[in-house]
């Protein structure tokens, strides 16, 4: 190895550093804040589903349609501590099916079966309408279409079931192709 | 109950009272509970004051009731009972307030008022069940405890029912969409309706029908919610006619209905704060 | 099954909106109309809303360690053992599992927004792999030159394995086309550092690969991502030379690498065999120009003095 450097070197050298360092600068700022990362999340307040006093309007079924993975990020889910939970729950059964031969409507509103019925609580043996059912929704299933949502809304139902983006499978996207698309800018990258 | 042959019954639409706003015989927030008195008056409550209105719609007297009102009901000795959260107060016609009833903690949100002879009957939404008190407050009995589940379904957080003439309770059972029939003392004696979505005669959606009241020939008028709509059932439980259909806010739930001697109907909006009157266009002779 | 998650703070965000109405008519309902535990009786009780499970740390932590085993295989490949089999080898691993598998998505060409957005917004943070996979190409970059590109980049990648006959494109055509890359830096860095409302992710939005590893996106972007394939097959690594912004940091970083591909093995010939051999014009004089060589390794295949050497052949 020569003793002397060339200039060639020692610039070789110093900028490297630099670079180095500057990389190193860049990484320790954004290293002390790397915990508060950013996630979208739906407003269901602005939802079209959810939203409070648009009744009688179509269900906007984007979230299912628009997320770029095959099975949406978006998944329907109950507050269990809002529902009803009601023998024929709107959600659940399509109302304006015909009746069976049980006294419950024949369809349900769930393109794809996706919440369980069962009662709950003491379970009456005489009558079934006299019991408290919990409606849940498995997230295998849902692709967060909403349509159990709207169905859920006030009046018809309590308004206890809304949507959520699934962090486990979101993607994170900076640019939500859902959010791009939302008619009622329901989408924000918060916090969470 | 026996009865003349039914009538077939068709209403007319008469101009809506009320409404919102800050003007007189207008709500502005919260319209709940309807009643009437005699010679037609009719009184309302919502916000946290009682409107009395003659029977034409115009606006005669208004007093403030300490909560917010929840329903109001007029009694044989012309006091107004107005029922709140864990109260009912008791007002005297020209709105002094009498007295206050409170049970704690039994007595919970109390939706509707009625009487037969001395006795008041609170329905409690809390409690999912009626109260029933004699003429000094005592308590006396519960009326839909007994029920196996504790009470009435009711998510929609309202119980209403109506006392008719032969001191029968009528109590709507929204979420068994069904309303049932009670004596005072608590005993079970019939019930009527089903659900269905698609046939009128049935009980639509999660939980209806959501108010009751009864006229004086033993008829039975229900209010509902999603796809909001007034019904008259006879006695037995058969269907009459639909009152109104597309008349009412599509978000309005639980309105409160009455009846008054001549058949009119009176029907509160609960969103657009209106009183719905609705005046029979045949009227048979026996009255 | 209902997994406890880590999402309490927006949960209650948007719990809180529910109630809320926005417009002049009231429709809320009276407070406790659900029914009670003891109403539903037998010790029962109210399940808690369903939560997702907590995000996989697994898939972000291989991802970095695979980005950084990836980065120093190619420098070795490159640099030390010279084969360019296995660095077509580790191209083709490297599209199928940054590109196809993880579907190109969280990219370093597109974190390059996100940084510059968490420099300036106090508010805005980004995870720590993104850190990582932002900062391990620059690093490598300036130890090994653009060993990223040479076979990682599943972008470069799919670019490098469709190329057949490279045209030659005239040196100072090569040299303004490549400031373009400066420009798509400066303009995704712009939009990217608005305030929130008006910010755009432009290099995310427009990326033309990232369309055909999903199998899905807009119709426009699918076929300029497949034009950039075909026109591929006759130019050399069109997006790479041209547009990567990420690609024009690379260049700058790699101009001060510590170690940089070598053509000949110890000594020169004047045969430029290699000159014509590089599809990618990153040769001068018959050395590599440290800034845009992409280490694809055809330039020691092609020499005589690599061959007759005895080190192995392609």
């Amino acid at each position: 190895m020569s003793e002397k450097y060339t200039r060639r070197e020692v610039l070789g050298h110093a900028a490297r550093g630099l670079a180095l360092s500057g990389l190193g600068g860049v990484t320790g700022l954004l290293w002390l804040k790397a915990h508060a990362t950013n996630a979208w999340a739906i407003d269901a307040g602005k939802c079209i589903n959810s939203q409070l006093g648009a009744v009688g309007v179509e269900p906007c079924q984007r979230c299912a349609t628009d997320c770029v993975l095959s099975l949406s990020a978006i998944r329907a889910v109950n507050e269990f501590s809002r529902c009803g939970r009601c023998y024929v729950c709107p959600a659940y059964f399509k109302i304006t099916s015909a009746v069976g031969v049980d006294g419950l409507p024949s369809e349900k509103v769930c393109p794809r079966d996706a919440i369980q019925r069962q009662p709950i609580g003491w379970i009456d043996p005489d009558d079934p309408a006299n019991n408290f059912y919990e409606y849940t929704i498995d997230e295998a299933l849902c692709n967060g279409c909403g349509l159990c949502v709207m169905e859920c809304k006030e009046p018809a139902g309590l308004g206890s079931v809304r949507l959520e983006v699934r962090h486990d499978v979101c993607l994170d996207c900076n640019r939500c192709s859902i959010a791009a698309v939302c008619p009622e800018d329901a989408y924000d990258k918060a916090p969470g | 109950m026996t009865l003349a042959a039914p009538v077939p019954l068709e209403y007319r639409r008469a101009t809506p009272w009320a409404g919102r706003g800050n003007g007189p015989g207008q709500f502005r927030s919260a319209l709940r509970g309807i009643a009437v008195g005699a010679a037609g008056i009719v009184f309302a409550a919502g916000d946290s004051i009682v409107k009395v209105f003659d029977s034409a719609g115009v606006l005669v007297r208004e007093w403030p009731t300490e909560r917010s009102g929840f329903c109001v009901a007029s009694d044989d000795r012309e006091r107004v009972w107005v029922g709140e959260l864990s109260q009912v107060e008791v007002f005297a016609m020209d709105g002094e307030r009498l007295e206050v009833r409170k049970d704690p903690p039994r007595l919970g949100r109390v939706t509707a008022v009625g009487f037969a002879g001395e006795d008041a009957f609170f329905a409690d939404a809390t409690a999912r069940c009626i109260h029933r008190y004699d003429g000094a407050g005592v308590f006396l009995n519960a009326i839909g405890d007994k029920h196996r589940k504790g009470g009435f379904h009711i998510p929609n957080g309202v119980v209403d029912f109506a006392i008719d003439e032969e001191d029968v309770i009528h109590v709507a059972n929204p979420g068994m969409h069904r309303v049932e029939r009670y004596s005072v003392d608590g005993g079970q004696l019939g019930r009527f309706g089903h659900f269905d979505g698609r046939d009128p005669a049935g009980f639509s959606g999660c939980c209806n029908p959501t108010n009751v009241t009864v006229d004086a020939r033993g008829r039975v008028i229900v209010t509902e919610k999603a796809g909001p709509r007034a019904k008259v059932y006879g006695p037995d439980g058969v269907l009459i006619t639909v009152v109104a259909r597309d008349v009412f806010d599509p978000g309005a739930k639980n309105m409160d209905v009455v009846v008054d001697r001549t058949g009119r109907i009176y029907v509160v909006d609960t969103v657009s704060l209106e009183i719905q009157v609705f005046e029979p266009l045949l009227r048979d002779e026996a009255a | 099954m209902r997994a406890r998650g880590t999402f309490l703070g927006f949960s209650i965000l948007i719990l809180a909106e529910i109630p809320v109405v926005a417009q002049q008519v009231d429709y809320s309902r009276p407070v406790d109309v659900a029914p009670s535990q003891e109403s539903i009786g037998d010790d029962y009780v109210t399940p808690d809303v369903q939560r997702p499970l907590p995000r996989a740390v697994f898939w972000q932590v291989a991802d970095v360690i695979l980005l950084a085993v990836a980065l120093g295989v190619a420098a070795w490949l490159a640099l030390w053992r010279r084969q360019r089999g296995w660095l077509v080898a580790l191209t083709v691993a490297c599209v199928a599992y940054f590109g196809f598998y993880r579907q190109g998505c969280v990219c370093p060409i597109g974190s390059t927004q996100n940084i510059a957005v968490a420099l300036v917004d106090p508010s805005y943070g980004v995870p720590y792999y993104v850190i990582a996979i932002f900062v391990l190409p620059l690093v490598a970059a300036l130890f090994f030159g653009r060993v990223f590109c040479a076979g990682v980049c599943p972008l470069g990648a799919i670019q490098e394995l469709v190329l057949l006959k490279a045209i030659v494109v005239p040196r100072k055509l090569d040299t303004a086309l490549g400031g373009f890359k400066w420009v798509y830096l400066g303009v995704a860095l712009y939009y990217a550092v608005q305030p929130a409302v008006d910010r755009a992710f432009l290099i995310c939005r427009l990326d033309p690969f990232v369309g055909l590893f999903r199998f899905t996106g807009p119709a426009w972007l699918l076929m300029v991502g497949g034009s950039f394939l075909v026109a591929g097959i006759f130019v050399g690594r069109p997006y790479c030379r041209w547009l990567c912004p990420y690609g024009a940091l690379l260049s700058a970083f790699s101009r001060y690498a510590w170690r940089s591909l070598s053509i000949t093995p110890n000594r020169e010939l004047e045969c430029g065999l290699c000159e014509h051999a590089c599809p990618y014009g990153a040769i001068e004089e018959r050395r590599a120009l440290r800034s845009d060589c992409f280490a694809c390794g055809r330039c020691y295949t092609s020499c005589p003095v690599q061959r007759s050497s005895g080190m192995a052949a392609s």
